[in-house]
């Protein structure tokens, strides 16, 4: 299907204002995601939305997906159904809209890891590659399961806080039990995002179940800015910025690298600063704005 | 072993025959080293242990992701089941900036012969 007919087909499924939207690829909607939502991705690296996409979706994907088994299907991404039943789920996409801003980028290539059960040996650990270590959210990576994932599937584990922890794949590989590792256990119809450099593994299964995991990728497109749902009472000064990261790194780095990054997407990392000591954004009961609190968080 | 101690009580022990004798017991034993890759909290062979990887007779082991199904709960814990170190924690880790953290933990390496 050429480009004028996959934005015919889906003008006519999805109607003209997503049309309009996605005639560049681009779209927009209302952002979903809260202040500490957004904060709470900050600081654990992915989020699962289970049991999102409906059954009928995740049924034409099954079957679109014995039809072309190439880990590459990226020829799905022409299908208006899959366009607007997951690439522009409303839960998915308002989720996308809050992290990435206004008019993100949708995917352009499709991947699935495809695996027939049973298997002893795990995917091993590893981030994926050309990774970016630094507090930016410019893109994110997403995974599909269009059938039912149960632990004995083998569905994909992550490690919780670990998109703030440096490592090389190569170094990754004598790894294997991990304190605080997730196996992303999940009805069908569930999508979990990503920060990309997150550590994961593809999971041991015990049964002969052909797994079928749909993988891509949405981009920013406009500068970051808190532009989500904004709380109210959200105070940067006493909010907890501590995660996941702690059980792996100096006591507090963790609280830093999370502040950092959500400060990033609030627009503001010009501000950014650590002081040191007690310093803002150490927890703590404080009566008074800590030490190192910067300028203009509240504006 | 045996008929080393024998011929040793009888006075018939030569070096040829106790060379010859403890060749045939090494070549006997077909022991497979076992290792133990523990990442501890710390340095401490106390700490709390945040990874394990288990190889024994040539295969990995598979663990839980639960700790509380670990076998050993610190590196001490391996060290009084009869393993011994062969490999501390790199300290060139220090070396890094302050403000990054590396890797999972703390690394100790263990072996025990299978």
């Amino acid at each position: 299907m050429n480009f004028m007919d996959w934005v015919f087909n889906l003008y006519s499924n999805v109607g003209v204002e997503v049309m309009d939207q996605l005639n560049n690829k681009i779209y927009d909607c209302e952002p979903t995601l809260s202040d500490s939502q957004v904060l709470d991705f900050c600081k654990n690296g992915y989020l699962l939305l289970k049991d999102v996409v409906p059954s009928e979706i995740n049924s034409r994907v099954m079957e679109f997906m014995e039809r072309d088994t190439h880990y590459e299907p990226t020829g799905i991404l022409d299908e208006d159904w899959f366009i607007k039943g997951v690439i522009l789920n409303e839960q998915v996409a308002g989720v996308v809209r809050s992290l990435l801003g206004a008019n993100f980028h949708i995917p352009i290539l499709m991947s699935n890891h495809q695996v027939i059960g049973p298997y002893s040996a795990t995917g091993g650990w590893h981030v994926d590659g050309n990774y970016n270590w630094n507090p930016e959210l410019n893109y994110l990576q997403v995974f599909y399961y269009p059938q039912d994932t149960p632990l004995e599937v083998g569905p994909t584990e992550v490690l919780p806080g670990s998109h703030l922890i440096r490592n090389k794949a190569r170094f990754m590989g004598h790894l294997n039990a991990i304190r605080g590792a997730v196996p992303t256990v999940s009805p069908a119809g569930s999508i979990f995002l990503t920060v990309y450099q997150i550590w994961h593994r593809r999971g041991r299964a015990t049964v002969p179940v052909l797994r079928n995991m749909l993988k891509y990728v949405y981009w920013r497109m406009s500068p970051p800015q808190r532009d989500w749902v904004i709380e109210p009472d959200f105070d940067f000064s006493s909010v907890s910025y501590g995660g996941s990261a702690e059980a792996f790194a100096e006591q507090f780095r963790g609280d830093c690298k999370t502040a950092e990054m959500f400060l990033w997407l609030c627009g503001k990392h010009d501000v950014y600063q650590n002081l040191g000591g007690q310093s803002w954004p150490l927890p703590a009961l404080r009566n008074d704005t800590p030490y190192g609190y910067p300028a203009g968080l509240d504006s | 072993m045996e008929v080393l101690v024998a011929d040793l009580r009888k006075g018939g022990l030569t070096e040829h025959s106790l060379r010859e004798g403890i060749a045939k017991i090494v070549a006997g034993n077909n022991f497979c080293q076992d290792l133990l890759y523990l990442h501890g909290r710390s340095t401490s062979l106390s700490a709390e242990l945040l990874g394990m990887s288990l190889i024994e007779g040539g295969k990995e082991v598979a663990l839980g992701s639960d700790p509380e199904e670990w076998p050993y709960k610190s590196v001490l814990d391996a060290i009084k089941d009869g393993w011994r170190v062969i490999s501390l924690p790199s300290m060139s880790l220090l070396t890094m900036s302050d403000d990054e953290f590396h890797g999972l933990g703390f690394q100790f390496v263990l072996e025990r012969w299978s």
